[in-house]
């Protein structure tokens, strides 16, 4: 491989990316940059209806707390779900959370950023804790986990179940208000395709 | 960089991984440690970036996080990790994955330009594959001087699989444990079942059956026949090490599966990460709950996992004016003195001090007695004694505020402990209830029924019928891809989605998690007689 051709296929990424991501997310779904193998994420952005679940989680903190008081403070939400065991998605799932929350610079304030563990048998609040701790989480973002029913009961109300954990497969869920759709990212997001749909979400409010 | 100065660096690197290859032999090489531990030579944290300027640093930049132990890669949902095995890089171009002359694993490719130590170095420090496109996006571009990268390389090169100890073309060895102070009556009912397991799987191999050799991305069982070797050990704890090591050295197998432990497991468990042996689901009341371990699986925590429930109780009980003082009673040569351990450690933050009385083997009731005398009124009481020390139980000690018995040691709802005892006791019980259990355990014991297997300890039985299975079952996933860590891996990954066929409620795993089920109930029985038990509360997952 030469020189040449490198440059060659890393503009060709770059004229794909905008091009596809441009499209409007709200309403109809769209194909993102697809491409398999691609050294950038492959996304799949839709407008989705959800109904938040009336379970009690077991927040990072030690708190037995509501989901749907949780996600009706005011703030928006930006949820996601992992678990700590996990070593390939879940890390980066994470990493892109944090490198999102610091962009986000003064609108973090009104941003909630939920993770909900998949693995709550394991993942207890003070494992969640070390966890975001880890990863450097500011106080807008916070991990949750609790009985193994009410992990499942918020996943199948999210459309995250996929059988078991290791069959999982990443996505993030958006939402600006409660009342108003959820905007859900299928595959790895980056920090700024999460930054330019909460722009996008927030504007639409 | 000029074509003629990649070439001279090229050059440069295959001289470099040759000398490293060298090495790779001795201990745990400079390569190991970058794809293992994330640390570079030098010891500082291996440094790598994902195309969206996210960096990585130190263990979280490790290969092994993704491509795992073996290096064989994984699938995690729709995301297909693939082999960073040395011959799975270095493969000439074929036709499809079936024309390789390869173990199949998932996510191995044959319609790309075998890679070169250039081209791979190249992939690992840009991103960009030996085809000249770009790799997935989870792959992170890793900035690695030429020293390093050619002792990973090496690495990689010496994680290829070969030719493994215990596996012929005819034959898979297997070896179960079983230590001088397991219980007679446990050990004989374990191995019933260990030998008809084997039998009935050799069942079907009559003749020399033919290789399936087309459609490996099918399941298909290994023709080999399953061969069990039983390694008694002898004497001291001390001398087991040696003994398992003679054992391995005369026949070796390739891996440990199910056993029967006494007081004492860790040297069992010791010799099976020095050897990098799987060691899966042995029958032990103490396993080793020690930080990063690989080859030794157990179905759950055992005794540990019974302190944390009952600490979970007395904590709970506290908080409605509980007790301030828990008398722990063991005998001295079996595992009660480490659970009560477990259980003093776990209590000290709640406030809860812990006396501990730990009675001579051998002894009668009157030394038992003795022991309860400790219990002045406002303590708790936790018995780690078995079923034959509970059924000799005097009187409970007066002002006693709550009893707790473990359910491992004490014979679960079977135990004998004494009708004037029962309305204060709360037993551990780290297994689902019985009710709830009963149609998945209906499996081993139909299995049981059929061959004539007398169920002498139904427990330990069905847990070692469940471990053959769950074996088994990743054995046929794995095809003929016969790599320990592999199989460990396997495991992790399918047992969450495989039939539960005993006595827990669920079944999981994960990289770093070794217990496969987590938790359990504090129960009480329900009458002064007999054998029925209630939950007090849900399933408890200590922390």
């Amino acid at each position: 491989m030469n020189r040449y051709s490198l440059s060659i296929a890393l503009f060709a990424a770059l004229l794909v990316l905008p091009a596809a991501r441009a499209g409007d997310a709200t309403g109809a779904m769209h194909e993102g940059a697809y491409m398999p193998g691609a050294a950038v994420a492959a996304t799949r952005v839709q407008s989705v209806s959800y109904e938040v679940p009336d379970v009690k989680l077991l927040r990072e903190d030690g708190h037995l707390v509501s989901l749907p008081q949780e996600m009706n403070d005011g703030r928006a939400v930006v949820l996601n779900f992992i678990f700590t065991s996990c070593g390939s998605t879940c890390p980066l799932m994470s990493q892109v959370f944090a490198a999102f929350q610091r962009k986000l610079g003064a609108d973090a304030a009104g941003v909630h950023l939920m993770s909900i563990s998949i693995d709550p048998e394991e993942d207890t609040p003070a494992r969640l804790l070390e966890y975001a701790h880890q990863f450097g989480a500011a106080p807008g973002w916070q991990h949750y986990t609790g009985t193994l029913e009410a992990s499942l009961t918020a996943q199948r109300a999210f459309d995250i179940y996929r059988g078991d954990k290791m069959s999982h497969a990443p996505a993030t869920l958006m939402r600006a208000a409660p009342g108003q759709p959820w905007v859900r990212i299928d595959g790895l997001a980056t920090p700024d395709d999460l930054l330019q749909q909460y722009k996008r979400l927030v504007a639409a409010k | 960089m000029s074509r003629r100065r990649l070439t001279l660096r090229a050059a440069a690197l295959t001289l470099l991984v040759a000398c490293c290859a060298l090495r790779a032999a001795e201990g745990a090489s400079e390569g190991e440690r970058i794809y293992r531990e994330g640390l570079q030579a030098s010891g500082e944290p291996l440094r790598a970036e994902r195309g969206t300027g996210l960096s990585l640093t130190g263990a979280a930049a490790a290969c092994i996080n993704c491509h795992r132990r073996s290096g064989l890669g994984m699938k995690e949902g729709r995301t297909s990790i693939p082999p960073v095995a040395g011959s799975y890089l270095y493969h000439p171009r074929a036709g499809e994955v079936d024309d390789l002359d390869l173990p199949f694993v998932e996510g191995m490719r044959a319609d790309r330009d075998p890679y070169t130590d250039a081209t791979l170095a190249q992939a690992i420090r840009t991103g960009i594959g030996a085809d000249g496109k770009p790799l997935g996006y989870l792959m992170p571009h890793y900035a690695l001087g030429d020293e390093d990268m050619a002792a990973l390389i090496a690495y990689l090169r010496h994680l290829s699989p070969g030719k493994v100890p215990g596996v012929t073309e005819q034959l898979l060895h297997f070896a179960t444990v079983v230590t001088p102070d397991a219980d007679p009556v446990t050990r004989a009912g374990v191995l019933d079942v260990l030998e008809q397991f084997f039998a009935d799987k050799n069942h079907y191999r009559r003749g020399d059956a033919p290789r399936l050799r087309s459609s490996r991305r099918m399941m298909f069982k290994a023709f080999r026949t399953w061969q069990l070797h039983v390694w008694e050990l002898h004497g001291a704890p001390e001398t087991w090490e040696a003994q398992l090591r003679d054992y391995q050295g005369k026949q070796p197998v390739f891996a440990v599966i199910s056993g029967v432990g006494g007081r004492d497991w860790s040297p069992v468990h010791r010799f099976c990460e020095a050897q990098s042996l799987p060691c899966l689901f042995p029958n032990v009341d103490l396993p080793v709950a020690a930080e990063g371990q690989f080859d030794n699986l157990y179905l759950s925590k055992g005794v540990l996992l019974e302190a944390g429930l009952v600490a979970h109780d007395v904590a709970a009980q506290k908080s409605a004016g509980g007790t301030a003082r828990i008398v722990q009673v063991f005998r001295t040569d079996d595992v009660g003195r480490e659970a009560a351990r477990e259980l003093a450690t776990r209590l000290a933050p709640e406030g809860v001090t812990s006396s501990e009385m730990g009675v001579v083997p051998g002894t009668g009731s009157a030394a038992l007695k003795k022991a309860l005398r400790k219990v002045r009124p406002g303590d708790a009481l936790m018995l780690w004694l078995r079923a034959g020390d509970l059924a000799m139980l005097g009187a409970p000690p007066k002002g006693v505020t709550m009893i707790y018995v473990s359910g491992r040691m004490g014979g679960l709802e079977a135990s004998p402990l004494p009708g004037a005892w029962r309305a204060l006791t709360r037993m551990a019980y780290p297994f689902d209830l019985p009710d709830a259990r009963r149609v998945r355990v209906d499996f081993p014991m139909g299995w049981f029924r059929i061959r004539d297997i007398p169920v002498v300890a139904q427990q330990a039985q069905v847990d070692t019928w469940m471990a053959c299975g769950i074996v088994s079952d990743a054995l046929n996933h794995m095809a003929d891809t016969f790599v320990r860590d592999y199989l460990v891996e396997r495991i992790e990954e399918m047992l969450e989605h495989r039939l539960v066929t005993g006595y827990y409620p669920r079944l999981a795993l994960a990289p770093n998690q070794r217990f496969a089920s987590k938790g359990g109930y504090i129960v009480r029985f329900a009458a002064e007689h007999g054998t029925r038990i209630v939950a007090q509360g849900e399933w408890i997952t200590p922390p």
